[in-house]
């Protein structure tokens, strides 16, 4: 890959992550930038200390945002705002190869 | 110094200097006691974080002012992580701060102690603050896996082990009193208790009969694997708080802390550089190895080991923001990697519910 498609390819994750971080914010009246929230850092417990009431604000927020239902999905799912993207976009799984 | 505990570890323990502590690295094989870890419940001699007590009338505004998150109303019943910044913003430590009813009780990093109190003692002005130091009276045990809630039921009391996360209480164990947390530095179910030095022997031994040790290196290799930061191996010179990823042990909407005006200040410039995680290459590179992307440097290694979770390489490097991004390929030293998405590895107690 060249270094315009990495670039590129970086662009496209950081942009859902970016979304998913401001609906995250919006939906959970948090009071911080959206930006301030990192791409790796824990969603639950440690982290950005969101509760299991908050999992269910962010299962109807992400299908009404992204169109993707994650009921039942593994706690996993919430492991990172980057691994979420995974799961609203999974295009963004496969490596630049 | 070595820890209060070192007598109770085997002959063969493996041990190291980190810091001002003196701590047991490995007591058999690192895969073994990383297993233990991540798959049954692991105890761990955390001796070598230091302790440090914030009393006065002051106690807690000095708390307050010299934590990066919000502590005003930490109640003795909980406890929280947070970063100790010092005036430009750079990381001094990384704490863990209990609430208690006449101020604070701050556990340093491992071997960070004499570095923590050296900092909060340079910042005392004449306000009404005493720092105590009480990692000569007190040590800290850690209870850590997916079935460490099972020890503590057989330890202490099971009502115990399911507190919800962050909760302390001031419990007895075997008529000793000591202040038990449920904490967890590597995504698994976890435990601290702080205990007094003369009692922490007996502890540690009654442990033991329900749950295997583990060392300093498999306990670190877990927390990056869930990216929980590791001060001494992310905390390079120059590097700000947002370029580690810690921003989540920073509360930026704080009216005020020591490093703030210079935290603040990075986040509004933006760009620099940013840390990300990677697999791939053989062998474990080495600290400053140079990263590339199609042919141009772009970043470095920060810290690098064997993932046995992953029977990889598993590393950390920090790169140009622009491709600090999961699922790029990438090389390191000219050999390829590949960025990773956080958590590397899925802990098992986010599997497992506590009975």
């Amino acid at each position: 890959m060249t270094m315009d498609e990495l670039r590129a390819r970086a662009a496209a994750r950081q942009q859902t992550c970016s979304q998913i971080k401001k609906m995250i914010v919006s939906r959970l009246d948090l009071e911080i930038d959206p930006d301030w929230i990192t791409d790796d850092q824990p969603l639950f417990g440690r982290g950005l200390e969101l509760d299991s009431l908050d999992v269910l604000e962010l299962y109807v927020a992400i299908e009404a945002e992204f169109g993707v239902a994650l009921y039942d999905s593994d706690m996993a799912v919430f492991g990172s705002v980057s691994r979420l993207a995974e799961e609203v976009d999974p295009a963004l799984r496969a490596v630049s190869a | 110094m070595a820890t209060v505990l070192a007598t109770e570890h085997p002959e063969d323990t493996a041990y190291g200097q980190v810091g001002d502590a003196t701590v047991p690295l490995r007591f058999s094989s690192l895969a073994e006691e990383y297993r233990v870890l991540r798959n049954r419940a692991a105890v761990l001699d955390l001796g070598g974080h230091g302790l440090i007590q914030i009393t006065g009338a002051d106690g807690v505004d000095f708390a307050q002012r010299v934590l990066a998150r919000d502590v005003e109303y930490l109640t003795s019943d909980r406890c929280m992580m947070s970063l100790v910044l010092d005036e430009s913003g750079q990381v001094v430590d990384q704490v863990l701060a209990f609430g208690r009813e006449d101020g604070l009780l701050l556990e340093s990093s491992c071997g960070a102690g004499t570095r923590l109190l050296e900092h909060l003692l340079a910042r005392v002005a004449d306000d009404d603050v005493q720092i105590t130091d009480r990692s000569g009276d007190l040590t800290v045990i850690g209870l850590e896996g997916p079935y460490a809630w099972g020890v503590v039921g057989r330890l202490i009391d099971a009502e115990l082990a399911s507190l919800p996360f962050e909760s302390v209480v001031d419990t007895a164990w075997d008529d000793v009193e000591i202040v038990f947390a449920r904490t967890g530095l590597t995504g698994e179910y976890g435990y601290q208790m702080i205990v007094p030095i003369e009692s922490a022997a007996a502890l540690w031994r009654r442990s033991l009969e329900h749950a295997q040790a583990a060392g300093v290196e498999a306990l670190e290799l877990a927390m990056l694997e869930v990216r929980q930061p590791i001060p001494r191996h992310e905390v390079t010179p120059g590097a700000s708080v947002i370029e580690i990823g810690a921003n989540w042990l920073v509360d930026i909407t704080k009216d005020d802390f020591v490093g703030k005006d210079a935290v603040v200040e990075a986040f509004e410039a933006g760009g620099g550089r940013r840390t990300v995680g990677f697999t791939g290459c053989p062998g474990v590179p080495a600290l400053g190895t140079r990263v590339q992307a199609a042919g141009q440097d772009i970043g470095e290694v920060v810290y690098a080991v064997h993932s046995v979770g992953l029977d990889a390489t598993l590393g950390l490097a920090r790169v140009t923001e622009d491709l600090a991004a999961a699922g790029l390929e990438l090389t390191v030293g000219g050999l390829p990697v590949t960025t990773l998405t956080s958590p590397y590895v899925v802990p098992k107690s986010w599997s497992i519910p506590i009975i």
